[in-house]
């Protein structure tokens, strides 16, 4: 949040600026790429369709989905913290080569830290009752490596990809309407919602000093973000209308009920050799985590 | 007699919680292979007729519903939308939104993949070489400029092939030279794969030149359907829908009542050359002549200044790319500014630099004596304020008044209830002053967003396409209302590919092109230098046109101006 309101406020130019008439505290703006709204957004983008390649995204979606299944399933298998621990290192490294991005990974980077505190605050406050712990780290191993996956997978699928694949599977119609539509209004809410705030900066009074510890920059973030939700809810119902009725003008309904069609769309997929060896691989790395974990336990 | 593309029969609809109906009584008959444009004034109800052809009515917008229409046969009730949409091909006005998929490629890809095509990459191909998209192919569609976006979604529709193509606006926001391409790719799909082509059309201009047969629509209803000469020359008609003739069908109706209603310049050069001719420039003509801004005789206080300005945008993949590339502008002191030049030229990022809401990467931008870095936004606007091309991200209340009063509100203004209301009486506003923007049509929407500019008191008001997608009544008032708040505001600019703007209200045209400034001159200047219109992808007005051809100097910017100087020869003095 506070992003967007700071999106252009100062921030590290040192270029000297003649303009005597403006407040010396501030410090002028610069043109930016790291950490505004418009970075946030086309991390986003480039999350949710897969730009950034990795060796899931070259995979047939298929072999993608199933890779996630049997993944994601394999940790809730085990109480073995070393089994869990080698999964939660797989689950890491498959999370890098997918390439998720610094964002979803400063994320859950951020997430794990904190619950590494908090674990780390529990045992101290009950002092240390170690089944307790090992249940909390397992715990937070088990969702670390399922995180990390779900992470993998899902940057590596963009829309097409992901209800190609329902549709190879022949998932139901609305599944992948639904994965289309979603994708579809991301950056349609988070453009309307950007216009939004920028019209309440530019058009609701300055603030004249951020206050004691910036509590009037504060509440004025909090009230544009409320009074932005309005605005929001209406002007996306009235663009989803127009998305929806050319969804279905250009025949969307009509591709799904076909079988004709399916073909058509599904040709390209190729469940290939290299794809059967990634599942292979993949369920053989389990085992090998399960064998190690029964021969070398950690904690009980 | 050829068989009927679309029959509709006693057609009525009442869009629900309407207390009217936006279609009654409608009866109508289009041929097979026929060029139609839909004419009628912002709420005649030509957008939902449309929506009829290929059964977004009712099956879409559930109202009531009575009649009948058929496609090729196929009552609309029985079908679907979707089973529809392979015969008739449909874009919608709202341009941005239409886009369902994420790069240009996979939604000009995505109608024929869905109607099982299997040739579906080469149809894509085609439809996107049709309209010079192949450059932009790759991209991701919501970063792309208005025009842009409405070219991707022609595409999309073009590549099915269908039976029926339907086009609400082939042309709002799209540059001009591009728009006579779109034109011409329509009437070649007509002329060549026998495709019906229905166009709703505000501009005069393009239904004379494409269209083979019009469709007035009235208060819901269809006055008439007329061979496009025949409809051009009812006057009267066109001019109570609020849809003025074109300009050079004024010209000659205005030498002559009873001579043929051209359609192009050339008709009416030829009709001219023959009937009448060129008076010497009168007396009063040194008056006329628009003063040059660039004049340095003329120096006026510097409103805001750009210096070196290079901006440049990040894609989702692959480098920056830059969109200005070293401008430098001074806007001065009572001017009024077109900014012109083709889709994805810099007008608007040129636009939001201005403003200050965005930074230059380099060079400044100084407004109002303020330069833009060492500010805020919201300071800012104390000196300038931006108008966007979507006049429903300028609603943020949940009413008119509210929007309008929420800048002098919010900064407090002694006299802010006086200013908004005199800001809603001026823009005649009073009637929706409780209503929600977002709910209002297309013409009061921008009545509005000009009642927010105004209210805002800036320096330096800057608008971005405020004429397009309007009726020819309420882009007559934009420009009117614009005319008139030279009074209150030193400097206007406007991004624009409304050559008619241009001619009528501007007094100075910046040419932006790739990046940069490539001419900066008076309108005249400008509609007289062809090789400059042709790089900036403009077209003159016609009447403009008409003048060069007949070699009138100066060149007359309106029909006024032109009509002066042509004189009727006597009925026997020509062979």
């Amino acid at each position: 949040m506070s992003a967007v309101l700071d999106r252009s406020d100062a921030r590290g130019d040192t270029r000297t600026v003649a303009s005597a008439n403006r407040p010396a505290r501030r410090k002028p703006r610069a043109s930016r790429d790291g950490l505004s709204v418009e970075w946030v957004k086309l991390e986003l983008m480039r999350v949710a369709y897969a730009t950034r390649g990795g060796f899931l995204a070259v995979r047939d979606p298929r072999a993608v989905l199933a890779w996630y299944l049997i993944a994601s399933i394999a940790p809730w298998f085990t109480y073995s913290t070393t089994t869990l621990a080698l999964l939660f290192v797989g689950a890491a490294l498959a999370a890098v080569f997918a390439r998720i991005g610094p964002l979803l990974l400063a994320l859950f980077v951020i997430g794990m830290a904190g619950q590494g505190v908090w674990v780390l605050a529990m045992a101290w406050v009950f002092s240390g009752e170690a089944d307790s712990i090992a249940g909390i780290v397992d715990f937070s191993l088990k969702v670390g490596a399922v995180s990390l996956v779900t992470m993998a997978a899902f940057v590596s699928l963009d829309p097409e990809k992901a209800s190609d694949a329902l549709l190879a599977l022949r998932a139901p119609v609305f599944v992948g309407f639904a994965v289309n539509y979603g994708y579809r209004m991301l950056p349609v809410l988070v453009d309307e919602y950007h216009a939004i705030v920028d019209g309440h900066r530019v058009r609701s009074a300055p603030l004249r000093s951020r206050g004691f510890l910036g509590h009037r920059w504060l509440l004025r973030t909090a009230r544009i973000a409320v009074h932005s939700f309005y605005p929001l809810m209406l002007n996306t119902a009235l663009r989803t209308r127009t998305t929806v009725e050319m969804l279905e003008t250009k025949g969307f309904g009509h591709a799904t009920a076909s079988e004709a069609v399916r073909k058509v769309r599904l040709a390209h997929l190729r469940f290939g050799a290299a794809d059967v060896l990634l599942l292979v691989a993949t369920v053989l790395a389990i085992a090998l985590a399960f064998v190690l974990g029964s021969a070398f336990p950690v904690l009980g | 007699m050829t068989a009927a593309a679309i029959e509709v029969a006693g057609l009525a609809f009442r869009y629900p919680g309407a207390d009217d109906e936006s279609l009654r009584g409608v009866d109508l008959r289009i041929e097979a292979g026929d060029f139609v444009a839909v004419v009628g004034g912002n709420g005649s109800g030509k957008s939902t007729l449309c929506k009829t052809f290929n059964g977004l009515v009712p099956h879409f917008w559930d109202g009531d519903f009575a009649g009948e229409v058929r496609v090729f046969g196929e009552d609309t009730l029985e079908s679907s939308v979707s089973a529809l949409g392979r015969d008739v091909g449909y874009v919608a006005q709202d341009f941005g939104n239409q886009l369902v998929r994420p790069t240009v490629r996979e939604d000009v890809a995505f109608a024929p993949i869905n109607f099982g095509l299997e040739d579906w990459p080469a149809r894509t191909e085609a439809a996107l070489e049709a309209l010079d998209l192949g450059p932009i192919a790759d991209r991701f569609t919501w970063q792309l400029s208005g025009g842009q976006q409405h070219l991707t979604a022609i595409a999309g529709a073009i590549a099915v092939a269908p039976r029926v193509l339907i086009v609400d606006e082939p042309v709002a926001e799209v540059d001009p030279e591009r728009a006579d391409d779109v034109y011409r790719h329509l009437e070649r799909l007509n002329r060549e794969h026998g495709i019906t082509i229905v166009v709703i059309e505000h501009h005069a201009e393009f239904v004379a030149r494409y269209a083979r047969s019009v469709v007035l629509m009235e208060d819901g209803r269809v006055r008439w359907h007329l061979p496009v000469r025949e409809a051009l020359g009812r006057a009267r008609d066109l001019e109570a829908a609020h849809i003025p003739v074109p300009p050079v069908a004024a010209l000659v109706r205005a030498l002559d009542p009873d001579a043929p209603v051209p359609l192009t310049v050339e008709e009416t050069l030829a009709w001219v050359g023959a009937n009448a001719e060129v008076a010497p420039a009168a007396g009063t003509e040194a008056a006329s002549v628009p003063e040059s801004a660039s004049d340095p005789a003329v120096e006026r206080a510097v409103v805001a200044s750009v210096r070196g300005a290079r901006h440049s945008y990040r894609t989702v993949v692959g480098p920056r790319v830059p969109v200005l590339d070293g401008v430098d502008l001074d806007l001065r002191d009572g001017e009024r500014v077109a900014l012109v030049g083709g889709n994805g030229a810099g007008k608007s990022t040129l636009l939001s630099l201005l403003s200050g809401l965005l930074v230059p990467q380099a060079g400044t931008v100084v407004v109002d004596g303020v330069d833009t870095r060492a500010s805020t936004p919201a300071a800012l606007a104390d000196h300038v304020a931006l108008l966007g091309q979507r006049p429903g991200e300028m609603f943020l209340t949940d009413s008119v008044r509210g929007d309008v009063a929420m800048f002098p509100a919010g900064r407090g203004a002694p006299d802010a209830d006086d200013l908004v209301d005199e800001v809603l009486d001026r823009f005649a506003l009073r009637p929706f002053a409780d209503r929600d923007g977002r709910l209002l049509s297309g013409g009061q929407q921008r009545r509005v967003t000009l009642a927010i500019g105004l209210a805002m008191r800036p320096k330096l008001l800057l608008l971005d396409e405020p004429t397009s997608s309007l009726d020819l009544r309420s882009r007559d008032d934009v420009v009117a209302l614009l005319a008139a708040l030279a009074d209150r505001i030193r400097c206007v600019a406007v991004a624009t590919h409304d050559m008619h703007l241009v001619a009528e209200w501007a007094d100075r045209v910046v040419v932006l092109e790739a990046g940069r400034v490539a001419a900066d001159l008076a309108p005249a200047e400008l509609f007289d230098d062809p090789e400059l219109l042709r790089r900036a992808r403009l077209v003159p007005p016609q009447i403009t046109e008409v003048g060069r051809g007949l070699g009138v100097r100066p060149l007359p910017l309106s029909l006024d101006e032109l009509l002066e100087r042509l004189v009727l020869r006597p009925v026997g003095a020509v062979a």
